[in-house]
Order: C-alpha cells, then sequence, then structure tokens
C-alpha cells in the first residue's frame, strides 16, 4: 500500500538544450530525458492508478497554460504536454513524440513551477497526496526572481517538495563547477538555488550526478507485513496457570524478491481472427499486443486427461475431465477421495507459538536454516508484553542461547519449528527476537560422504597423510591466503573509514535490476539494442583487483603447494575403467568369464552386461559389429513383441548401452547405420504397429539418436543434421 | 512432493526466475531390491534373555521389519522410487507369473516376494501383515533343504532389474544374509556367483552387502563377498568400503543396527550439480559437487482420478498450448513479453537470453570475512552442501579440505559470487564449514561434515521494518527469566531435527495410508513438536508465576508514567498558540502514532468516525491490518481489532 502521488515534471526543451556541452556527445535534452525518462518509466512499470505524473515543457514553441489563458504576463512558451492522471505505455509513447527540441527560448522557469503548482492543487484538492515538482533544465532563460518568496510560499503551503536538476549547474559537494559558465546561466542558477533555498523540502541538484545515480539499484519499498499477532507462550497457558504468554507481533525480515515475470505469447498468426478472447493466466483480458508493429496473442494451456486402456490403440484413451475424481498418490495406488472429505488429510492446527526449549548459541550452524528471517516484537502499547519479551531477550542474550519454538501462523497452516534469536540492539538500538525456520526429520536427508580430515583404508586404518589430504605447507598457505583476502575491513564507509566490504545493503540482485533496466530502456526507446549489465551488479562477480593485488604473494605459494592438475577433457570419459573391473577381492574375473562364455551370442534376457563384456575384449571390429547386429536385433524384437510401452524402456536402455559403448570404442557409424534403420522401421510400422511413442519419448526425448560430432570426433554428423533426424 | 517436481504446477506457472532446483536437473530415479536370506539361522529367534528389552526378533523378522519402515518412508520421501523383496533359500519358489513348489521355476529357492515396482498399497498392507501378525499363511518362510545358487540369487535380480527399472539411474541390491559362506569349498559354485555378480555391475547394478552376525561371530568378507561386491565407481575419492555388521547386543536390538545401517545407505546420494569450478583464487580451480542434504519436504499434490474402470485409475494428464484461435502452437514460436504500464514489452528469444546472462557457472571466491559479520537476520532459503572431486582437478581434495580446516578453526567464512548451471540466477553466497558428525561438539550431528553454501539475501530481499522497538536495559526481570531459559534446555543441549517429523506431513500419509490400506483412520497424532506442557509446568512453574507478578506490578508503573507523559505532550500542545491550525500536522500525530489506549477512549466516545480514511489507513497499517477498503470497512477493521486486543 504505497501513498498516492501527484509528480509534475518540467522539461526545458528550448533550442539550447538541442546542443551539446561539456565534451558530451549528446545534447542537453538527450540526456536530462535520461533521468525524466528513467523516472518516468519507473512510474509506469509500477502501474498504479494512484500514481499520477503530469508533464509541462519549457520553451516550447506554442503556449498553452491556464495562466496564460487567464491573461496573465511572463507564461509565455510554456505548454501542459500531459495533465496530471496515470501513466499508461500507451501516455508515455505519445509524449516521447512530443519531446524534441524546440526552437524558442525565454519562457520562465519559475512561472512553470507556477503552472505545475496550480495543476497539482488542482488535481490533488486537500487530499492526502505526496505531491513534487521536478524541473530539468539548463537555466539558459531568463528567470525572473521577483516573487521566489511568494512562490516558495506557496510551494510549502501545499506541502509539494521542489527537486532541481540542472545541466552542468555546479554543485561543490557532487564536486563539479562549469568552468565558462555565462553571466546569465550563473544568474539563474543562483535563483533557482534561492528558490529552493526557501522551500521546506527541496533538492537541488546536477544532472550528471542524478544520471549517475540512475545506474544505483532502486529497491522496492514493500510496507511490513505483518504475519502473526497474538501470544507467544511458554507451558500451555488453557491449562497451567503458571504458564506465560506475551502478546507478540511478527514480521518479515527477509522475503525473496523475484524478477519481473514473464507472459507467453505467440506472434498473432492472423490480423482479422475474432475469435473468443482467450489468455494466459498472467494476461488479463486484453491479450492482444501491439509491439513494434507486430502484433501478440495470449497462449492459453489446455489439458487432457488419458487413462490406460489395453483396448485403445496405443493401450490409452481420453477421459472427460468432468468425469475425474480428485485424489492422492499412495505409492503406485491411488486413492481416490470425495470432495466432501477433502481436508481429512490435513492436520487440525489452532494458531499459536509456543517454545519448545532452549539451545546454547553453540549448537546451532546457520546452515541448517531451512528459508526466510521474520521478525518477533511486543504488542505495541502493551507494557506487559513489553517488559516479558525484553526479559526474554535479555536473558538469551545472556546465557547465549535460543529459543526453539513451534509456529502455527494461522488456524490450519502447517506447524513450522522457528528458532528465535535475541536481539538485544546493541549494534542497531533494535530489541527483538529473528526468527529463522528449521528442518524436520523428514527434510534431513543423510548422505554419507568420506572424513575430509583423515582417509580410511580398506583394511580399517586411519590415515593422516595422503594425497587426498593436505600437506602441512598447503594447510598454511591456504591459511595465510584466506588472511590475506579477510575483506572485513577492506570496505570504506560514508566517512571514508574502513569498513565492512559487501555488507549486504550493497548486494544487489542482478538478474532483477537488470531486466527491470532493460524493460525499462525498451518501453522508452523500443528500437534500442539492449544495453550491457550496469557495473555496480557485477561489481561482486570478481574478488576487488587491489585485494588481489596485495595478496599476490599468498596466492602464488597456494598455487605452488596446492598442485592441482586439470584433467584433459579426453581422460575423463575412460578414465579408472580398468582398475575398477575387478571385485574387492581383486578376483579375475575377465579369466572365469572367458571359460563361462566362449561363444560370442548375447542372450536377449542378459543382452547389456554380455554385449559390454564382448566388447570389453573384442580384439576386432568385426567382433564389436557382430555383437552391435545381435544387440539391434534384441532391440527390435524387445519393440516389437511390447505389449503397448511395457519393454520400450527396456529397449531405449539397450540402445543407450549400444550407443555408448560404441562412442567410446570410436565406432558411431555402426551405431549411426543401425539407429538409421531402426527409425525405418518404427515409422512404417514394420515392427508391430504404431510404435511412435517409442521414436519420440524414448528414442528423441532420451536423446538417443545420432551421434554428433560434438559426442565424437570420429562422427562427422552435424548438430543440425541429428536435430533433422530426430524429426519424423 | 520430494525429487521431481510437479509437472502440473510446472505447466501453468509462467514464472520468469525459474526456481534453481532439483527437478531441473537429471530424474535420477532409484531401484532397491532387498534380498533376504532365508536359512535356518536367520530363522532363529534368540534366546530369551529375560531382559526388558530384549530381542524377539529372528533375523528374518527383523529383515522384513526394516524392509516394512522404509517402504513406508520411501512413499512419503521418494515417491517416484521403486523398491523390492526378493528371499532367497526358502523351500518354495517364485518368479513372477511361475510359481513353483521346489525346483520347478527358472529360479529355484529364490522367492520374489514383492515385485520391484513403486509400492502399492497392497504391497505395504502385505508386509505389514507379515511383519505385525507374522503371517505365513503361504509357508514361505521355510528354508529350503538344498542351498541355494548364489549365482541364481544374482541372476534372478539381474532380471528383476532389468526389465522393471531398466532406465534408472541408480539400481541397487540389498543382500541381508548371515552366511558368509554360502558355497563352501566348491570353486566352481563360486565362480559361476563371481560371473553373475560381475553381470550385475555392468549391468549397472550396485550390490550393498548388510551382513547379520549372531552372537560374536565374525563375518568373514573374504570367504565369498570380496568377489561379489564392487567399488562404486560414483563414490567420492577416499570413501572407505567398510560394510558395517549388524547384530543384536549393547542394548540396541538386531532391528534398531539393521535399520541404521540400512538407513545410511537407504538414500540415493544424488547430486544437486556436479563438475562445477571451484575458484578459490584466480588461477586455483578446483571441482566441487553439490548436494541437498536439506530439503522441505511437502504433502504430495492432489491427481485426478478416473473411477470409470474396475479399479481407481491415474489420469494422466497431457498439457498442450493453444493460441487465441485455438491453434495449436509450437515450442519455437512461443515467446516472452513482459507486462509493463497496462502493455508487453518484448524481448527477442536471443535478447531475452542474453539478459539473463550474468556469466558462466562458478562458485567464486570473492575474500573472506570473520563468521561474525554474518548478520542473524540474513537467511533466505536453504543452503548447498558441497564436496570435492576430483574428476576435473587432481588434487581437489587436499585444497578443499585445507580451505575446510581453515575456516572451521579460525571461524571464518568466505563469501562467494555463485551460478549453479549455465543461464542460473547468479545468487551470492557465504561458505560455511561444518563440523565432523562424530565431534561432540557439533550442534549437527544429522550432517556430514564439509562445506555449506549459504545463500545470502539481496538488498532487495530485505524489508524495512520501521517499528517501535526501543531498547531495555536488562533488569530484575531479565534474571527470572534466566532462570527459566536455563532449566529448559532441550535434549542434549541442541535441536536434532531427527527428533521433530513434521506434523503435517505425518499426518497427511498416515491418513492416506489407513485410507489405501482400507483401514480405520487414526482419530489422533503423536506431535513431538508439542511441547511437554506438564514438564514445562513443573520445571519452570514457580520461575514463570513469580516472573509473571512481578512484569505486571512494572507494567502498571509504567503505564502511569508514560499516562503522565502523554498528558504533559497533549498540555503543551494546547498551550502552545494555534497559529495556523495545519491539519496534517497535527492529524499526522494522531495516526499511526495513537496508541491503543488513545484508540480505545475514542470508540468508547464514538468518536472513531471522524477520522479521515487516510488516518484511518495509517492507524490501520501501522498495526499491520489490510487497508483495503471504503471508510465503513476500515472503521469495522479497527473496531474490531480493538476489540480482539482489549
Amino acid at each position: 500500500m504505497a501513498d498516492k502521488e501527484a509528480t509534475v515534471y518540467i522539461v526545458d526543451v528550448g533550442e539550447s538544450m538541442a546542443d551539446c556541452h561539456n565534451g558530451r556527445v549528446e545534447s542537453d535534452l538527450d540526456f536530462s530525458m535520461r533521468y525524466v525518462w528513467d523516472k518516468i518509466s519507473t512510474t509506469v512499470a509500477a502501474s498504479r492508478k494512484t500514481w499520477t505524473v503530469g508533464v509541462i515543457g519549457m520553451n516550447t514553441d506554442d503556449t498553452n497554460n491556464q495562466q496564460e489563458s487567464e491573461g496573465y504576463d511572463g507564461y509565455h512558451n510554456i505548454s501542459v504536454l500531459q495533465e496530471i492522471g496515470p501513466m499508461s505505455m500507451t501516455s508515455l509513447m505519445e509524449l516521447r513524440s512530443m519531446i524534441k527540441p524546440s526552437s524558442s527560448s525565454g519562457a520562465d522557469a519559475i512561472s512553470a513551477v507556477v503552472v505545475a503548482l496550480t495543476m497539482i492543487d488542482v488535481y490533488t484538492k486537500k487530499l492526502k497526496y505526496s505531491r513534487r515538482i521536478i524541473l530539468v533544465t539548463n537555466a539558459e532563460s531568463e528567470i525572473d526572481d521577483d516573487e521566489i518568496d511568494e512562490v516558495a510560499g506557496k510551494l510549502n503551503e501545499s506541502n509539494v517538495e521542489l527537486v532541481i536538476i540542472g545541466v552542468d549547474f555546479d554543485d561543490a559537494k557532487y564536486g563539479f563547477k562549469e568552468e565558462d559558465k555565462s553571466a546569465k546561466k550563473k544568474r539563474n542558477e543562483s535563483a533557482l538555488e534561492k528558490l529552493v533555498s526557501q522551500c521546506n523540502n527541496a533538492v537541488f541538484g546536477t544532472m550528471a550526478q542524478a544520471v549517475e545515480e540512475l545506474s544505483i539499484p532502486r529497491i522496492k519499498h514493500m510496507r511490513p507485513f505483518k504475519a502473526y499477532d497474538g501470544q507467544l507462550t511458554l507451558g500451555d497457558p488453557s491449562k497451567y496457570e503458571s504458564a506465560l504468554s506475551i502478546h507478540v507481533e511478527r514480521y518479515f525480515k527477509t522475503k525473496r524478491a523475484v524478477a519481473p515475470p514473464a507472459t507467453t505469447v505467440v506472434i498473432k498468426p492472423d490480423h482479422g481472427g475474432a475469435g473468443p478472447s482467450q489468455s494466459t493466466q498472467t494476461v488479463d483480458d486484453d491479450d492482444d499486443v501491439h509491439m513494434g508493429g507486430t502484433e501478440f496473442s495470449g497462449v492459453k494451456h489446455i489439458r487432457s486427461y488419458k487413462v490406460n486402456d489395453p483396448d485403445a490403440p496405443g493401450g490409452k484413451r481420453d477421459v472427460d475431465f468432468d468425469g475425474l475424481a480428485k485424489g492422492y498418490q499412495y505409492g503406485r495406488t491411488v486413492v481416490p477421495i470425495s470432495e466432501s472429505d477433502f481436508s481429512v488429510t490435513k492436520l487440525e492446527t489452532t494458531k499459536g507459538f509456543t517454545i519448545i526449549g532452549f539451545v546454547p548459541f553453540s549448537s546451532y550452524e546457520p546452515f541448517i536454516n531451512m528459508g526466510e528471517t521474520g521478525i518477533v516484537v511486543a504488542q505495541r502499547q502493551n507494557e506487559e508484553a513489553e517488559l516479558s519479551l525484553s526479559a526474554l531477550i535479555h536473558a538469551l542474550h545472556e546465557v547465549e542461547s535460543y529459543a526453539v519454538a513451534r509456529y502455527v501462523q494461522k488456524d490450519g497452516t502447517q506447524p513450522q519449528i522457528l528458532l528465535l534469536k535475541p536481539n538485544p540492539g546493541i549494534e542497531d538500538s533494535f530489541e527483538c527476537l529473528y526468527d529463522v525456520p528449521l528442518p524436520f526429520a523428514e527434510d534431513v536427508r543423510s548422505y554419507q560422504f568420506p572424513p575430509l580430515d583423515k582417509v580410511l583404508t580398506v583394511t580399517g586404518n586411519v590415515l593422516t597423510e595422503h594425497r587426498l589430504l593436505p600437506s602441512v605447507d598447503l594447510k598454511e598457505a591456504m591459511s595465510d591466503y584466506v588472511d590475506a583476502m579477510d575483506l572485513s575491513g577492506f570496505g570504506v564507509d560514508d566517512y571514508g573509514k574502513p569498513a565492512e566490504y559487501a555488507p549486504i545493503d550493497e548486494l544487489y540482485n542482478p538478474v532483477i535490476h537488470r531486466m527491470n533496466q532493460a524493460i525499462r530502456a525498451r518501453a522508452v526507446q523500443p528500437d534500442a539494442p539492449v544495453e550491457l549489465p550496469a557495473e555496480i551488479l557485477l561489481r561482486f562477480s570478481q574478488p576487488p583487483e587491489s585485494l588481489l593485488k596485495k595478496a599476490k604473494r599468498e596466492i602464488h605459494s597456494l598455487i605452488g603447494t596446492a598442485e592441482v592438475k586439470k584433467v584433459p577433457a579426453k581422460a575423463q570419459g575412460k578414465r579408472g575403467r580398468k582398475d575398477t573391473t575387478k571385485p574387492l577381492s581383486g578376483l579375475d574375473i575377465d579369466s572365469l568369464l572367458g571359460q563361462s562364455r566362449r561363444t560370442k551370442t548375447i542372450s536377449p534376457e542378459n543382452a547389456i552386461p554380455e554385449f559390454r563384456q564382448i566388447l570389453a575384449t573384442a580384439e576386432d571390429d568385426a567382433t564389436v559389429e557382430s555383437a552391435a547386429k545381435q544387440m539391434g536385433e534384441i532391440v527390435r524384437k524387445l519393440i516389437t513383441d511390447s505389449f503397448a510401452d511395457l519393454k520400450y524402456a527396456q529397449a531405449a536402455e539397450n540402445l543407450r548401452v549400444m550407443r555408448n559403448e560404441l562412442i567410446s570404442l570410436e565406432l558411431p557409424a555402426v551405431y549411426e547405420k543401425f539407429v538409421r534403420a531402426l527409425k525405418k522401421s518404427i515409422l512404417t510400422g514394420e515392427l508391430g504397429g504404431d510404435r511412435r511413442e517409442m521414436w519420440f519419448r524414448h528414442i528423441v526425448a532420451g536423446k538417443l539418436g545420432l551421434v554428433t560430432a560434438e559426442e565424437s570426433e570420429v562422427s562427422t554428423v552435424t548438430v543440425e543434421e541429428a536435430a533433422a533426424f530426430a524429426r519424423p | 512432493m520430494a525429487w521431481k517436481g510437479d509437472e502440473e504446477r510446472r505447466g501453468d506457472a509462467d514464472e520468469a526466475e525459474e526456481e534453481l532446483d532439483e527437478t531441473d536437473y537429471k530424474t535420477q530415479k532409484d531401484a532397491v531390491l532387498f534380498a533376504i536370506d532365508v536359512s535356518g539361522s536367520m530363522l532363529q529367534q534368540p534366546p530369551a534373555s529375560g531382559q526388558k528389552q530384549a530381542d524377539t526378533d529372528s533375523a528374518v523378522t527383523a529383515a522384513l521389519k526394516c524392509a516394512y519402515r522404509i517402504m513406508v518412508q520411501r512413499i512419503i520421501a521418494q515417491p517416484k522410487d521403486m523398491m523390492g523383496i526378493l528371499l532367497f533359500g526358502t523351500d518354495k519358489s517364485k518368479f513372477r507369473d511361475e510359481v513353483g513348489s521346489r525346483s520347478s521355476s527358472g529360479y529355484p529357492h529364490c522367492y520374489l516376494l514383492t515385485e520391484l515396482d513403486v509400492p502399492a498399497a497392497e504391497d505395504v498392507k502385505r508386509l505389514k501383515a507379515m511383519v505385525e501378525e507374522e503371517d505365513d499363511s503361504d509357508g514361505i518362510f521355510v528354508p529350503s533343504e538344498e542351498p541355494v545358487l548364489m549365482s541364481n540369487v544374482l541372476f534372478c535380480a539381474n532380471q528383476v532389474f532389468t526389465t522393471n527399472a531398466a532406465n534408472f539411474g541408480s539400481r541397487r541390491l540389498f543382500i541381508i544374509t548371515d552366511n558368509d559362506n554360502p558355497h563352501g569349498g566348491n570353486k566352481d559354485l563360486k565362480s559361476s556367483a563371481a560371473v553373475r555378480a560381475k553381470d550385475l555391475y555392468d549391468l549397472g547394478v550396485l550390490i550393498e552387502l548388510f551382513p547379520v552376525s549372531h552372537k560374536d561371530k565374525k563375518f568373514d568378507l573374504s570367504k565369498f563377498y570380496d568377489d561379489i561386491i564392487y567399488r562404486d565407481p560414483e563414490a567420492d575419492a577416499g570413501t572407505s568400503d567398510e560394510v558395517k555388521t549388524s547384530k543384536s547386543g549393547d542394548g540396541l536390538t538386531l532391528l534398531n543396527s539393521l535399520i541404521s545401517n540400512i538407513n545410511s545407505k537407504q538414500t540415493p546420494k544424488r547430486s544437486y550439480f556436479s563438475n562445477l569450478p571451484f575458484e578459490l583464487a584466480p588461477g586455483l580451480t578446483i571441482g566441487i559437487k553439490g548436494y541437498m542434504p536439506l530439503h522441505r519436504q511437502q504433502p504430495a499434490r492432489t491427481c485426478y482420478v478416473w473411477l470409470g474402470g474396475e479399479q481407481a485409475q491415474l489420469a494422466q494428464s497431457e498439457m498442450s498450448k493453444v493460441d487465441s484461435t485455438t491453434r495449436t502452437v509450437e515450442k519455437s514460436e512461443i515467446k516472452k513479453a513482459y507486462k509493463f504500464g497496462g502493455e508487453y514489452i518484448y524481448f527477442k528469444p536471443e535478447e531475452a537470453a542474453s539478459l539473463r546472462d550474468m556469466g558462466k557457472k562458478v562458485l567464486r571466491v570473492i575474500g573472506f570475512k570473520p563468521r561474525s559479520m554474518l548478520p542473524m537476520w540474513a537467511s533466505v532459503k536453504k543452503s548447498i552442501f558441497i564436496f570435492p572431486s576430483e574428476e576435473h582437478y587432481v588434487g581437489s581434495s587436499r585444497v578443499f579440505s585445507a580451505l575446510w580446516q581453515k575456516l572451521l578453526n579460525d571461524e571464518k567464512i568466505g563469501l562467494a559470487w555463485f551460478i549453479a548451471r549455465e543461464n542460473a540466477n547468479p545468487i551470492m553466497v557465504a561458505i560455511i564449514p561444518s563440523k565432523n558428525p562424530d565431534d561432540e561438539k557439533s550442534g549437527t550431528q544429522a550432517l556430514p561434515a564439509g562445506l555449506w553454501l549459504y545463500p545470502l539475501p539481496f538488498a532487495d530481499d530485505v524489508r524495512s521494518v520501521e517499528l517501535d522497538a526501543k531498547v531495555r536495559r536488562a533488569d530484575h526481570l531479565t534474571d527470572k527469566m534466566r532462570e527459566i531459559v536455563q532449566n529448559l534446555q532441550l535434549p542434549k543441549a541442541c535441536y536434532d531435527p531427527l527428533k521433530y517429523p513434521n506434523p503435517s506431513l505425518q499426518w497427511h500419509y498416515k491418513i492416506l495410508q489407513a485410507m489405501a490400506l482400507e483401514e480405520e483412520v487414526p482419530g489422533s497424532l503423536d506431535d513431538p513438536t508439542i511441547p511437554k506442557y506438564r514438564q514445562i509446568d513443573k520445571r519452570v512453574g514457580g520461575y514463570m508465576a513469580e516472573l509473571k507478578e512481578e512484569v505486571a506490578e512494572k507494567a502498571r508503573s509504567l503505564m502511569a508514567t508514560r499516562a503522565l507523559k502523554r498528558e504533559a505532550a497533549e498540555a503543551d500542545d494546547e498551550d502552545r498558540p494555534v497559529k495556523r491550525a495545519k491539519p496534517a500536522a497535527a492529524k499526522k500525530q494522531s495516526g499511526s502514532g495513537m496508541g491503543n489506549a488513545q484508540l480505545k477512549l475514542a470508540t468508547e466516545q464514538d468518536t472513531l468516525k471522524k477520522m479521515t480514511v487516510a488516518e484511518l489507513k495509517d492507524v490501520l497499517a501501522s498495526r499491520g491490518l489490510s487497508t483495503v477498503g471504503k471508510k465503513a470497512e476500515l472503521l469495522e477493521k479497527l473496531e474490531q481489532w480493538l476489540e480482539d486486543n482489549a
């Protein structure tokens, strides 16, 4: 919920604004409009009806304003380009065509401010608004400073904020001074500065700074959202008189911001189609979008439902959605649940926030947090709650403990376990509890990993020196490196003192701001190419240069002692195959196999192992080709014999093994020959009917098509050819 | 729920920021076949020891109970994964449709009790009856007189995997036996078993052995199983090949011992990413794999069921996209547009791709900070566990270990730029070390030792909470509260997640299980997340009563001082010459700054409705209430709130 806003922009479009100054290659107007467009397009992006915008052109060739038409003097060459109102893309486009340098000059900036003020007064009446006038000018046209006091008084009376941003205005704070400033400009600048100084709420700045600051991401301000308002208890007040309850409020402290969502559209096939309006979920009713001469139309999702039916062709048939019941799956059993019973699997819970117990700080590690942070404070104006919560916060802080609590946001929601951390406000003078969600038993997967500081051998010995473990030298080099790369005092605060580098308030989400930037830019100038991301967004993608320079010696020594070697790409695939094909005992299985499987025939039921074993001992290509041929026959038979899709997965697995093995033997052509024939057989229905599902769902989707040159150096198949082959 | 994302959900939502989750990665499905040895010694009940919690389960019963628990567990945690149970050494033989009393089956003395598949309700029911009622109406648990051929057992397993779980990424055979030498000195039988084991290896099936030992008899792997078991080619460098023997004793039943051993291997280790370059410094890159040992499990989503046939059947949905003329659109035609000021901004596909491109996948260290610099509120999402991989960079493990030790010893954290895969959104992470699980001081013994990528919030994710929460000094109340805190520590002074199952999830599956098995629906749930109220009352009830009394007293005096101050301030206001009655300024004070007491007074005097809409909104907003609606509605909301909070 944001307040209502009324902002009037006064844009100087005088003839002098068309010139370039101070070494810039863009005109003063274009330079200024960077700032103005960015501001206006931000308002458009918010698409809030209550954020209203008006635009006045100053030094326009025409004159169009109320004062002038009422016969006042000194209001010439000032035109209202857009009355105050909500901003849309359409109005943005119209505005864009109107903002161009005129061939006039001589309008009075102060008069323009009066016009703007009147517009605001008329529009906002006495309602609650935040009112603002933003004036951009190069101050090259004469200003009558007689009425500055009166105008300032009126601005203050109407509670209007005045922002004046001038092209090449002097700004000692920012560190800019125009050396060869004309006397006229100097006079005008000081007149404007005087006006600003008399206003209660005003800003006076130079355009260069304003434009520079555009790249600093603006963070969308969100009102705090109260997630919980109720008791925090220790014990059960309904059963035990001793139980403690504190009336608290809980708000979100962190909430993940998301990039603007995209809508799925397609280019409209024909422009005459007056069919019923359909849209995706995110598109409202207006599904036809014009953009750069192309018409788009929304995409709708249509769902169809199928069930297995042995009698139907392909083993499946469509069913009517209306005839379906809802349910859940329990393993592979489906459990239909009638509409009235639907909530039975939902645990009944009542809103509550109750402490389970306390744990010492030392037992907690931040990486067990499951998500976003909340903030817990006492209910306002509730002295008992304030005192009790404060006592809890201080007690937790003193004994270095956290509280673990069960939290149910409102009746019926899933319980959560929250860890409550005391913040006695020593640094930020804000006393509260922070909470983070903890995992439940089901959320923890027990993955086993070998220890990092020792190596266990097969015989159960413990080794502390091993190629997998760091030497004393390496540990030392690492320690020096980590210390050298310390960021705790590497940054600079507002007063030039050392401060933490990259604190959280300087970490901007690169994707969100990049997207917003690009969308705004595209809205103003649809034909301009997408710009590169602002530097500030990628600032923390690399360690700071100067720190690296400082730590050069430590880095060098770490690299030297680490002796990390990159494994050449070719060796990665086949690495270690030879040593792992023996069981733990090291028994020579190959010789056993040699005795029991002298024939080189592959049995369908044990196809994969036998195929691999033949290939592992094959001495010539002929043996391989014969094995591949047998494997191919097995695949074809599996497909042919398959009832519906029952044996497709098995056939696909055989294909996959065959393909991978032939690639590693550098014989992709053997596979290619087979799979080409297979495709033909499938598509002509030779393999026992319609087997297209095998083709699409298993061969194409499973990436079992032609072997491309990227996968095997000896293949001559291009990616395009492989893609073409995948199509029927 | 769980591993694979729900296609239903993914289909409809047009989310620009694709949530980077394991759903986007290879759908590595897992199939586990339990092979349980049914021999005389496996069926033997342990001798009665007279102890209270003595073992009463034979090894076979323990193994089946274990399988049953894991089956129920997997339905919740891994609903797409398969499981099966094969008994061997039984007098009866059964393989799929062929049933033979003696050796008529292709796999004599192998009894496929539960076909390898996603478990169905009947499977659970049958197994449950077997373990709970020891129901053996089919007479399965009779050992055969002649020994079973291990080569047959292994080939039988081979066939089960080949046909049922052909394209599963993870396939494992869990052998539970107490016989370390099934074929004695018979070399031929041993050889043919070794050959069948090699077949399984070539098929891609991993054999995990869970030996059972009776009394203190050692299970000697070298007699037979060393020829059967292979090293897992996917295992991390440095993994030991230790096989843990399950036994009863030391206060642990055989069942518990077995469950703990099997559970540690039960979840297939699925990586979230592999071969990610970890740029520790310019010129020093090592390889890492990423895992998600923590992942919020949610109850399954609903599905649509077709009731037209003999059995309820899942209706599979297919989605197609159509345009305004209901023409099906091809994937290649689809474009992305952005809503902007009521209209749409469109980017060409290559432009859209370039917008998302923030560089290659990488974990790049920016520098290091003391751990204390991580603000306690800086949390947005679960962390990712990383572990070194030697596959692309030899030496990764030792460098990783050195970093881990340094960060652990000096309580430091790394700061890094992290892109999990090509085109993923970059995030900033803190690199935090975890202690060894066997470290007694570790509060996270359920989690492995290594490094964690802890996502830091961006400035955009931080809500500015402008609340009035003045700092107070610690006082006597603090002392009282301290007694309470010190006397209510959780067991072992840490939060052990394994002790707290998710009540919603448990309830959901409990009910579902009862419905699926056509059992009686349970009336209540044992929920360990509910505090032990009686104990709290017993342990700190006295302290709390004292504290409450003191708080009440202090609050009264605080209230009195505040009232005085307020009166003084109001008097001040009145004294001031009303020069220009600027309504805005005066009202502002009475808006969000208006205290509950004032509001209550206003209600009593019925002057609330004199407030303007803007003021009402202020008051409501400052109390975190919705400010949507007309004046009458706003008034109603405020009155309701005042009533609730009286």
